[in-house]
């Protein structure tokens, strides 16, 4: 087996870095503006909500590429977990992560050209760039064309759905995010991982 | 004796009835007993004969000047809800109006506001004398912005959006036509766009639908009080985004201040009042929820801590393991080799 090798292709390093800029700003700005307080010092409304609403539609740029690259360089694939045993290798890496990690057992799944995820992180990439992000991208873009939301709905403002929709869907991300993040350092060291998403050379 | 000087002098003399009572009725609020309202609106069907787009349309009398009447109609639907839908037009238009044609100073001997809302009044010029219109006093009065045959004050209104759209007619006729700003501005002076001078605020249009001008551009007041008349020039108006979009929003004691009463935190939202018309980012806020996402949010930060830590304590093994691990790795590619 090869010493390293590289698994992550430029474009997808690109987008994934431009991609994370652009959620880490607008999860900054979007709590500034929903937890909107005079004592707390966050960042000023009216350039939180003008950075928002700009890094937002950025944000609908780099998705679009994120699906059309996908589908072009056939990386869309990725995000698929194959068959057979697919729940049993999601209760295995859930079962590392939960207790193996700390007996110092080997991780479950090795990085391959031909799978870069283990079966836990492709359902839950596939789930979050092709479920949780539409949904917070449509409901954004309606929020930024509040004219296509109703009037009313049930005694409320129409807008109500969708900002909350919005702001739930955003939390979940953000979750995500710092989970990411934090899975992000279990590699075989802490900067393991992150070092294959700037370089795209996977370690072995 | 001519049938339209009977019914001139019906009028005129419940004219006079409706000036003795008039200020009884205003004081409770009571709505005109449908004998009084019969007699009312047909005193001023005289008036909106000729005085409405139908006169204007059918004359009722050969020889009027069409092109002057254009520019004196009224619109009745519109003045029987607004303020002044109690009152026959005579009792503003009063002398030299029993007759057509009117008295060639019959215009000089309309009534003014003050006449009959003199208290309310002295009040107003004290404001208006700071105001960014002060130095406009002999152009522009109370009607200039105060339309007596359309406006309805804010408190006898249930929707803030129709609160808004009027208002905001008021300023935005002006402010928003070069036309109009030329009728009233010193001269030189050119109306700066309506947009560019508001291009800091985000949603400028959206805002104007929502909120009024005098929102942001009138000084605070206490709940209680009359929204002032002193109009606040750019330098001196509200800048501070927070001032409306935070759980203490300022639209409390402005435009939601005769709706406020009403709130019911309904289905849990702060400020339930203002999210019945419009959602306002910081302000239209679910306290619940929010304290279930910071609890996720503090959650999921000890869960990755505790963990994190649990790794660091088991440092030691896993390093042994790994070693172990790459030994094994070693035999096997030994002896694959």
């Amino acid at each position: 087996m090869a010493e390293r090798e590289y698994l992550v292709a430029l474009w997808i390093r690109i987008w994934h870095w431009t991609n994370a800029a652009l959620i880490v700003t607008l999860g900054v700005t979007g709590l500034s503006v929903h937890f909107a307080d005079p004592a707390l010092p966050l960042v000023n409304f009216a350039l939180a909500v003008r950075i928002h609403n700009t890094a937002g539609v950025l944000l609908i740029g780099a998705y679009l590429f994120f699906v059309i690259a996908n589908i072009v360089t056939g990386n869309w694939w990725q995000f698929v977990p194959k068959p057979p045993g697919i729940l049993q290798r999601i209760i295995k890496q859930a079962m590392w992560y939960g207790i193996g990690v700390f007996r110092g057992e080997p991780h479950p799944h090795e990085p391959s050209k031909e799978e870069h995820f283990n079966a836990l992180q492709a359902v839950t990439y596939w789930s979050v760039m092709y479920l949780l992000l539409p949904v917070i991208l449509v409901s954004g873009l309606i929020y930024l064309y509040p004219e296509f939301a109703p009037d009313t709905l049930f005694g409320f403002d129409g807008l109500l759905p969708v900002a909350l929709t919005h702001y739930l869907a955003a939390v979940a991300l953000l979750l995500f995010l710092l989970s990411h993040i934090y899975l992000g350092t279990t590699g075989k060291t802490v900067g393991q991982m992150f070092k294959m998403m700037i370089t795209g050379w996977h370690e072995h | 004796m001519p049938l339209s000087f009977v019914r001139n002098f019906a009028a005129f003399g419940w004219l006079m009835l409706a000036a003795a009572i008039a200020p009884a009725v205003m004081a409770q609020e009571r709505p005109l007993t449908p004998e009084q309202q019969q007699k009312q609106r047909a005193a001023n069907a005289e008036c909106f004969s000729c005085h409405s787009a139908e006169g204007l349309k059918a004359p009722p009398k050969e020889g009027l000047d069409l092109r002057k009447l254009r520019g004196l109609l009224q619109h009745p639907e519109t003045f029987y809800q607004s303020d002044h839908q109690k009152l026959l037009c005579t009792k503003c238009h009063n002398e030299g109006y029993d007759e057509h044609p009117h008295a060639a100073d019959a215009r000089e001997s309309t009534s003014t506001c003050t006449d009959c809302h003199s208290k309310k009044a002295t009040l107003i010029e004290a404001q208006f004398e700071k105001s960014v219109h002060a130095e406009l006093a002999d152009k522009i009065t109370c009607p200039t912005c105060h339309n007596p045959h359309l406006m309805r004050i804010a408190d006898k209104q249930s929707d803030p959006a129709r609160i808004v759209a009027q208002d905001n007619r008021v300023c935005l006729g002006c402010h928003d036509s070069d036309e109009q700003f030329a009728k009233f501005a010193p001269e030189k002076k050119t109306r700066p766009p309506i947009d560019d001078i508001h291009a800091w605020l985000p949603n400028t249009r959206l805002h104007w639908k929502a909120v009024r001008c005098v929102e942001c551009h009138t000084p605070e007041v206490a709940a209680g009080e009359m929204l002032s008349h002193q109009i606040l020039a750019k330098d001196k108006a509200e800048k501070d985004c927070l001032t409306c979009h935070s759980a203490s929003s300022a639209l409390k004691t402005r435009l939601y201040r005769h709706l406020v009463k009403e709130e019911q935190q309904r289905l849990g939202f702060a400020n339930s009042v203002i999210l019945a018309t419009s959602y306002v980012p910081g302000a239209t806020r679910h306290p619940l929820l929010d304290t279930l996402v910071l609890g996720a949010f503090a959650a999921m930060l000890l869960g990755l801590l505790a963990h994190g830590l649990g790794r660091f304590l088991t440092r030691g093994r896993r390093s042994k393991e790994a070693q172990q691990h790459d030994a094994d790795d070693g035999k096997n590619g030994e002896h694959h080799g």
